[in-house]
């Protein structure tokens, strides 16, 4: 045996050495082209048909379990001169991320994709379009199409994977040809395909075999029958496959094989029920042992089939047994599988001769597979065998506890484990409770959960089986002090999770770079709260660079957007913008189907707008994340978010409303310098702007010192408020350190300009303005300006000055005589704008910052088309760029 | 609601215990399994339980209660 099937570390290896996504090699059994056994009979007329596949997009092959669909489809495209993926569908596929991940890797195994093509699914409840779209592109673009035959794909049950294979289909041109092997109908649009001569379809009634065919059938198996015995047969069997080959086998074993079939002729049982008896009565009682037992399993190699049977012979008898197509198909490196109609009818079988055994077998295969490091198939046999126990043991000691949060398995893991009864009491076992909760934000089930795996693990005696189990603790106790608020016990996390890891080997930290990178996410989280902003930093950094493709995108993009907050806190408008896209668009990459982190690079990009004075921008962004599911208990977005809707009603002139938003709306243990800094300057603007000055002073008592960008504008609101000295002191305090952006300089910058100002010292006064502007222009730092009151006015006013604000911050229009202009508010152009009604199909996408790719797939034409729309729809609004674009559109009306 | 589901052929003891929740008894070159059905999804999983038993169902109603 070789590669995948042994039971030693060869598995593990193997699996190092390629790029599977999903890290498993018992799953490259699920994209192997099933061999044809000698007994297979090649259809002259099929194939022919079949050929017609290569002319249209879409094949259907359709018919009843056992009529033979797979080994035609398999025979053809065995002899095809085009790349062929094939895909086996199982049940567990109906998430449409998990079923793309699975198409893009027998895209990738066939090479008609490379092999380092970035883009691929990573999260398993959904799919971005853009990503179906750069699919379709690249498929579009092969010189040779690709052939990709989806099998058993009755299994396939969620209608939004069929409108996105119509969708890739679609827009795939003859880069693709679709072929669906199917028991059902599938839920595509089939007669539209049919109406445009698009769709070959071999249906169940052609699969049937012909009397001559039948003959020749029978003969490849050893029998010479008389033409009228055979013709009964097709009669009998409605010249069904499976059937015929029962039958066929049935009556090889009897003395007088033509009596015998003229007997099952007249008898009236059930076909396939029948005939599969006949043969199972006619195998040795180890092959009927062996045939029942397996039939629990999806896929087994000899071994796996003798750690059901406890037996050494799986080997010689499954290799007999394929060699007659009895029962079995054969998948390549010595893994096998049972041919779906026999195995559910000696699942029947094997439950009235074993009864009760079926567990036991689930349970023996769990402990092989665990063994043998298939994690996936142990904890699925080992939830059907009903040992929660041991699945939570297989996930915990294997160090994946990490991908209950992210990756491609996470749905389905947490699905898995949501039948857990409470008889299952080990640590492991609590500690997936814990994580399911906490991945949830039930706060007071998962802490709970996770108390009670601490104290049994912290009763037992250190030893080195528990050291997976201490980490995955480290892991969740960093979590919880994130979601809590709690930097202290985050730290604490850290440093066990440190020392703990010196005890591992290192291959297993490797093989789970999820682990690691959620670990110092949350860290960084409950750091970057407690204002530790460098120390922050380094951990986010880390994260933010892990490795691990699919597996660690959720803690990339949530690690991004922290770090992007981390800019804006530190007044870095233009890094933190870039940061929070760059976050924005890994994710989109990944096809993540909602933004993690509660949105945060959304919720930065706001909080930028507003501080561009791009007040639609903002508002368009904090909607975006408003309709993000309200489950997080997450400090730092929360914290992020009230931030931005409070500065952005605040400037809206809702100082009520702004007021009550500053407050960010979650329970924490530590409170948060910045988030409480930018809070009270918030109310306290809100009090000044209602004419309270007092009260608005006193609000400033809670900004704390050690945040430049907030200790700015508290000085700015202290000298409007007519302290000029408290004000001096403020700036006094903030320390000019390198880590501090334009944000401070230019906030600093016009309080001391104001000071000069109203001291009557005009020239340093345009002095500091001049250097504020020349700070924020690069920024396009609109809102100390705009927001700072009436004296600024007479000063931007005058000649130096004007030309430093005109084109970014004032109009540059002759005879505006200064007056500050917002941005998006220009004049109305002097010819009312008329939008076509497509020209305002692609504005309301732009608006809703899709790409032009994506806009043109979504509106099935071509990307030059909707370049054109978009240069006639920057024409008639007179900008050249789509975020002008939009925003003209909307103070226009015309969104 | 009751349903019943006529399949051809005569099923064996061990094929119809695939259906533990339905009563069933064979006639003249048929089985009618018979008995409640829960809701629309248990309806559609005994059709699929037949197909990839290999059954061939010939006709499927429901019965007054």
């Amino acid at each position: 045996m070789r590669g995948v099937g042994t039971a030693d570390g060869a598995a593990r290896r193997s699996a190092d050495a390629s790029t599977d996504p999903l890290g498993d090699p018992y799953l490259r059994t699920r994209f192997a082209l099933p061999s044809r056994p000698a007994t297979f009979l090649r259809r002259q007329r099929l194939v022919v048909h079949l050929n017609q596949a290569l002319r249209t997009p879409l094949t259907l092959v359709n018919g009843s379990a056992g009529a033979g669909k797979t080994l035609l489809t398999a025979d053809w495209a065995a002899g095809l001169r085009l790349p062929v993926a094939w895909l086996t569908v199982e049940a567990g596929d109906h998430r449409p991320g998990v079923f793309w991940a699975y198409v893009f890797e027998s895209l990738r195994m066939c090479g008609a994709r490379a092999a380092d093509a970035a883009a691929a699914p990573a999260d398993s409840s959904g799919v971005g379009r853009g990503l179906l779209t750069s699919l379709a592109a690249e498929l579009n673009a092969l010189d040779r199409p690709v052939v990709l035959v989806l099998d058993e794909y009755d299994r396939m049950t969620n209608p939004e994977v069929a409108e996105q294979l119509e969708f890739v289909l679609h827009h795939s041109g003859q880069g693709l040809h679709l072929v669906l092997v199917t028991r059902t109908e599938p839920l595509l649009p089939l007669h539209r395909y049919r109406a445009a001569d698009e769709l070959t379809e071999i249906r169940g009634a052609e699969l049937s075999f012909t009397p001559q065919e039948a003959g020749a059938l029978l003969r490849l198996h050893g029998l010479h029958l008389p033409e009228p015995a055979t013709s009964a047969l097709v009669d009998r069997t409605r010249g069904w496959a499976a059937g015929l080959r029962l039958s066929a086998l049935a009556a090889r074993e009897d003395t007088d094989p033509e009596r015998y079939l003229k007997e099952f002729e007249a008898d009236h049982s059930t076909v396939a029920d029948f005939l599969l008896a006949e043969v199972l009565k006619g195998r040795t009682e180890e092959t009927q042992d062996l045939l029942l037992r397996v039939s629990v399993l999806d896929r087994f190699c000899p071994d796996l089939a003798d750690s059901l049977t406890l037996r050494t012979d799986a080997e010689p008898l499954l290799a007999g047994l394929h060699r007659e197509n009895a029962f079995i198909e054969r998948l390549g490196h010595s893994w096998y599988r049972l041919h779906p109609l026999f195995r559910e009818i000696l699942r029947a079988h094997l439950r009235e001769r074993l009864p009760g055994a079926e567990a036991e077998l689930h349970l023996r295969a769990a402990r092989w597979l665990r063994r043998s490091g298939f994690l996936p198939e142990t904890l699925a046999h080992g939830v059907a065998g009903g040992d929660f126990d041991l699945a939570a043991g297989a996930l915990v000691d294997d160090l994946a506890i990490g991908q209950l949060f992210t990756g491609l398995r996470s749905d389905a893991l947490t699905q898995l484990f949501a039948g857990m009864g409470s008889e299952a009491g080990s640590p492991a076992s609590d500690l997936v409770r814990a994580a399911g909760a906490l991945a949830r934000r039930d706060l007071d089930h998962g802490l709970g959960r996770l108390r009670r795996a601490q104290e049994q693990l912290s009763g037992t005696e250190v030893s080195p089986g528990l050291v997976a189990a201490r980490l995955s603790c480290t892991l969740l106790e960093a979590l919880a002090a994130r979601l809590t608020g709690c930097p202290p016990r985050a730290e604490q996390a850290a440093a066990t999770a440190e020392e703990l890891s010196q005890d591992l080997p290192d291959h297993l930290l490797d093989a789970h770079p999820e682990l690691t990178a959620l670990l110092l996410t949350h860290v960084g989280s409950a750091r970057l709260w407690e204002g530790r902003f460098d120390d922050a930093r380094a951990v986010l950094t880390r994260a933010a660079g892990a490795p691990g493709g699919s597996a660690t995108v959720l803690p990339r993009v949530e690690s991004m957007g922290h770090l992007a907050l981390l800019d804006y806190l530190n007044g870095w408008l233009g890094r933190a913008e870039r940061r929070a896209l760059a976050a924005v668009s890994e994710a989109d990459r990944a096809g993540l189907p909602r933004p993690p982190g509660a949105g945060l690079g959304r919720l930065v990009l706001a909080a930028v707008a507003v501080d561009r004075q791009e007040l639609s921008r903002a508002r368009a962004l904090l909607d975006e994340t408003a309709r993000l599911p309200a489950r997080e208990h997450d400090p730092v977005p929360t914290a992020g978010r009230a931030l931005a809707v409070s500065r952005l009603l605040l400037d809206d002139g809702e100082t009520h409303a702004a007021a009550e938003a500053a407050e960010p709306a979650v329970s924490v243990v530590v409170a948060s310098p910045w988030a409480e800094s930018h809070a009270a300057v918030v109310r306290s603007a809100a009090c000044l702007a209602d004419g309270r000055p007092d009260e608005a002073v006193r609000l400033l008592h809670g900004v704390c010192g050690d945040q430049p960008v907030c200790a700015v504008e508290a000085a700015g609101l202290q000298v409007a408020a007519g302290r000029p000295r408290a004000a001096a002191e403020l700036l006094g305090a903030v320390r000019a350190e390198g880590r501090t952006g334009p944000a401070v300089s230019v906030g600093a910058a016009l309080v001391r300009a104001r000071m000069e100002q109203e001291s009557g010292d005009t020239v340093t006064a345009r002095r500091l303005v001049a250097r504020a502007l020349l700070d924020a222009r690069r920024e396009r730092l609109r809102r100390p300006f705009l927001q700072a009151g009436d004296w600024i006015e007479p000063l931007l006013a005058t000649a130096p000055l004007r030309g430093l604000a005109e084109g970014w911050l004032l109009s540059g229009r002759p005879g505006a005589h200064g007056e500050p202009v917002r941005p998006g508010a220009e004049p109305a152009p002097l010819v009312p704008v008329e939008l076509s009604g497509r020209e305002r199909d692609v504005l309301r996408r732009l608006a809703r910052m899709m790409s032009t790719e994506e806009i043109a797939a979504d509106l099935f034409v071509s990307v030059n088309t909707v370049k054109t729309h978009l240069k006639s729809v920057y024409r008639k609004l007179a900008v050249n760029r789509r975020g002008d674009a939009v925003r003209r559109a909307r103070d226009l009306d015309l969104l | 609601m009751r349903y019943e589901i006529r399949i051809e052929g005569h099923l064996s003891e061990t094929l119809a215990n695939a259906f533990p929740e339905l009563e069933h008894v064979v006639m003249s070159g048929q089985t009618v399994l018979f008995g409640t059905v829960i809701d629309e999804a248990h309806l559609y999983g005994l059709l699929t339980r037949c197909q990839s038993l290999g059954l061939r169902v010939m006709e499927m109603r429901q019965l007054p209660e």
